[in-house]
Formats: C-alpha cells, sequence, structure tokens
C-alpha cells in the first residue's frame, strides 16, 4: 500500500508563511490541514484542501517544548474534522532545507491526540506533519486503535511540480 | 553523445525526472498521436494512453504512426500509441485503456500530469474537473475550423494548462454554459469537425512545452496558469489577453472544498486492504502447497 500527500504550492507557500509568523510566547506555530481522500486499489491519496493556524491564544505557555497546543485548539480541529467531514493533519515546520523529521516530542504528542480525531470522522484518516523549507514528512493513522504509517510520498503540485518520497 | 544530450539543459536530473514523470492522455486523435510521439522523444517513462476506438480512414490524414495496413487491420489508437511509443523507449511503463477515461479513473489518478485532446466541450469540463478533484494539472488542447463565409477558413485552436487552484477552461471562457447547451443540442447531428495534420502538430507542441516546462523547467518560475491562442491563418501562437488578467485569478468553479472523492470512507478501503492482504496469504499457502506436492510428487 501507498499513501501519497497532494497539496498545491500555493497553499504549501500559505502554511510556510503562516508558521513564520512570530508567536507571542511559544517558539514555534502550529496548525491544521484539511484533506479530501481518494484511493484506486491499495494506493490512497490525501489531496490538501485548506489550512488553518492555531490561534494565538489557544498555545499554551509552555518553555520546554516550541509550541504546546491547549485544548481550544484541538477542540476546534475535531469541530472541522466533524462538520466538514475531512482528513485532519497537525502541521508544523521545523525550517532548513531537506528532508525534516519528527523529535521526540512531537511523535509523544501526535500519538496521544491524532487517535481521538476518529472518534470524531472514522471515514478519513488522520495524522501530523513537518515541514522543512523545501520538503516535509508525515505521519498518518488509517485506524484509530492501530500504529500511524510513514507518508510514503509527497507532491507539490504547481510549476514545476516537485515530487519527492519518505525513502 | 548520449541520446538526451541535446536536451541536456533541461537540466542534470532531467533524464530521470523525465523518464519517473507518468502522462495521462485522453484522446488518441489527430492532437493526441503527436503528443505520444513527442513526449516518447523526450524521455517521458510512463502512459497511461486512453482512446475507445480503432483507426479509421478519415484518421488518416493525421494520426501520427497510424498506417494503411492498421487501417486494414482496425488497430485500436491505444495499441498504435503504444507501438510508437515503444519504438522510442526501452521498458516504458504503459497502461494503454481502450475504453473511455471514465473507466480508466484508477489509472489517471496515478499520473503526474493529465492531457486532454477530446473533441467536446461536455468531456472536457469532465476531465478538467477530474484533474482536479486529484490536484492533479490538466492540459487542454483543441482546434477548430470556421467557416468566414466567401470560401475562406480560419483554424483557430488553444492550449490551456489547468493548474489546480488557478484559473480553470470555465475562467478562460473556453467552456461556457451557452457551449455545453449548444453542443448538446447538436448531439448526433454534429457530423465530423474539421481536422489537419499541421494544426494539430502546433498545438500538441505547445502543450508538449508546457509538459517539460512542469517537469524539468529550464528558467525561473514557469508560469502556473497559460492561455496560448493559435491562429493557423497567421502561423503564430500567441498569449491569450486572458492569460496575464488571470494570472492570480483564485478559480471559483472548483474550490479546494471539492478535493478528493466525495463517498470515500476510510473504513471501506481498510476492509478492502485487509481482504486483499487475506487473498495473498491465501495465494502464499496455495503456492507453498503447490511446491511441497512438485517435491513429494503428489
Amino acid at each position: 500500500m501507498t499513501v501519497r500527500l497532494k497539496i498545491t504550492r500555493r497553499l504549501m507557500e500559505t502554511i510556510r508563511r503562516d508558521l513564520a509568523r512570530p508567536h507571542p510566547f511559544a517558539h514555534e506555530r502550529v496548525g491544521f490541514i484539511s484533506a479530501g481522500l481518494s484511493s484506486a486499489d491499495d494506493d490512497l491519496w490525501v489531496l490538501a484542501r485548506s489550512y488553518r493556524a492555531v490561534a494565538d491564544d489557544d498555545y499554551l505557555h509552555d518553555p520546554s517544548v516550541g509550541a504546546m497546543m491547549g485544548p481550544d485548539a484541538i477542540r476546534k480541529a475535531l469541530q472541522w474534522a466533524m462538520s466538514d467531514g475531512v482528513a485532519i493533519f497537525h502541521v508544523h515546520t521545523h525550517g532548513g532545507r531537506g528532508r525534516p523529521g519528527f523529535s521526540g516530542i512531537d511523535l509523544r504528542e501526535q500519538a496521544k491526540f491524532v487517535p481521538n480525531f476518529f472518534q470524531i470522522a472514522p471515514q478519513c484518516p488522520h495524522g501530523a506533519l513537518v515541514l522543512s523549507d523545501n520538503s516535509a514528512h508525515g505521519h498518518i493513522w488509517l485506524d484509530g486503535d492501530k500504529p500511524c504509517e510513514v507518508i510514503t510520498g509527497f507532491a507539490e503540485v504547481g510549476s514545476p511540480l516537485n515530487n519527492w518520497s519518505a525513502a | 553523445m548520449s541520446r538526451f544530450d541535446r536536451q541536456g539543459f533541461l537540466g542534470v536530473d532531467s533524464e530521470s525526472k523525465l523518464r519517473a514523470a507518468t502522462l495521462g492522455l485522453v484522446g488518441l486523435g489527430g492532437g493526441g498521436s503527436h503528443i505520444v510521439q513527442q513526449t516518447g522523444h523526450l524521455g517521458i517513462g510512463g502512459y497511461v494512453v486512453v482512446d475507445p476506438d480503432h483507426i479509421t480512414e478519415s484518421n488518416t490524414n493525421r494520426l501520427i504512426g497510424g498506417t494503411l495496413a492498421d487501417l486494414e487491420a482496425a488497430t485500436t489508437k491505444v495499441a498504435i500509441a503504444e507501438r510508437l511509443i515503444r519504438a522510442l523507449q526501452e521498458q516504458p511503463r504503459i497502461i494503454p485503456v481502450r475504453d473511455t477515461w471514465h473507466n480508466a479513473t484508477g489509472e489517471l489518478k496515478r499520473c503526474d500530469i493529465i492531457v486532454g485532446a477530446v473533441d467536446s466541450f461536455k468531456e472536457r469540463e469532465q476531465l478538467e474537473r477530474f484533474a482536479r478533484r486529484h490536484l492533479i494539472p490538466y492540459i487542454d488542447i483543441g482546434m477548430d475550423v470556421h467557416d468566414l463565409g466567401d470560401k475562406t477558413y480560419l483554424i483557430g485552436g488553444q492550449v490551456i494548462l489547468s493548474m489546480p487552484g488557478k484559473a480553470c477552461l470555465r475562467c478562460c471562457g473556453l467552456i461556457t454554459d451557452d457551449r455545453l447547451a449548444l453542443e448538446a443540442n447538436k448531439y448526433g447531428a454534429a457530423g465530423s469537425r474539421p481536422q489537419v495534420v499541421w494544426s494539430n502538430g502546433a498545438l500538441a507542441s505547445a502543450a508538449v512545452g508546457l509538459i517539460a516546462q512542469l517537469l524539468t523547467p529550464w528558467f525561473k518560475e514557469p508560469p502556473e496558469f497559460v492561455y496560448l491562442d493559435y491562429d493557423g491563418n497567421r502561423g503564430t501562437v500567441i498569449p491569450n489577453d486572458r492569460m496575464e488578467l488571470l494570472r492570480n485569478k483564485v478559480c471559483q468553479h472548483h474550490p479546494s472544498e471539492e478535493t478528493g472523492d466525495p463517498l470515500f470512507d476510510m473504513r471501506e478501503f481498510n476492509r478492502f486492504i485487509a481482504d486483499s492482504a487475506l487473498r495473498n496469504v491465501k495465494l502464499s499457502w496455495k503456492r507453498l502447497w503447490a511446491v511441497i506436492a512438485k517435491i513429494l510428487g503428489l
């Protein structure tokens, strides 16, 4: 099985611009991407639709991490998944260039909150992405009761096309 | 000198990028067959070629790769396309679909770019909508011959790069409700549209330029929306005025909320994956048993 995430360059640039804004106290910003889905045989496509930033007030003071979302941030994302019936992907950036990777804290936190989305929108997969300035890496949960999988491929759709794989 | 030395300016990794790309080609008549040939030369490695028809006598004035022997044998257009590509490429990845593209959606989803060389506005609109839903750049080519009266004609046409999120064929004014209604009313009585090989070739060449631009750009910041007009009487291919006007337009006809399959359900997909895994396990046991039986002489 392969999982490919596709996103327009325009949306990717919007996300990178937003995540680069300084926050009053958090070291980094986070947001959520909604996505539609499609499949053929055992191939799955996650097709990014839109982006919502986590509001300034929805961050918690936690100097031990780059950014910590409060319960309102998660609640709003859950509401988005429920009302629009979409896949939701948490997104943040580590900056720099080349293939980024999740930190230990990222892995711990995403394992806590991503499976909750299946209680609201079990018809969609959900996950988390980490960006660099020219690439991305991601995890996807296909089922809330099973471990996540690595997103196998990405396509940034624009001119020129930019494809890369997790391997 | 190697095969691709003369197009080395497309980038040091252009050969591998072109080889890795998969192109969906819907419509393998006058325009589509030129694109098959040129992309075969260019070095595109993967193809989904779609057309339900076989060659007929009226195709032989323009169908690249089609021969009189094919006419005799009623060779399918997908077979002609496949033969053309295999004559130009070593081990190309070709999925021929002798059917309408509506029955090739699984294959087309895997394409990096889809090119539509189809006759009707309805087909164009549906194909573009499919491509948009799957975030696939769509390139549309079309030509027409207009009767100016007094036995004079104007050959015209267009090439449009419809990039998800950017201006679409409706934004360009190419597809309108009036045109669709007119086409629907004429259905079955329209007859064959005039088509000539050189105009098809000019439009297809412009489209192949856009394909190369998307995969291996040879200049910075290639445009994401392209609308070119072909004037076969003047012999020109120039940007349509709307290309500049619509450059930064966000398309309202295909909102991002429409992206994806509206009927997709992850639970069904997971069941399908589990079932196919089970089938594979059963198959493996059958194969293993066949090997054991052979060894034991059973």
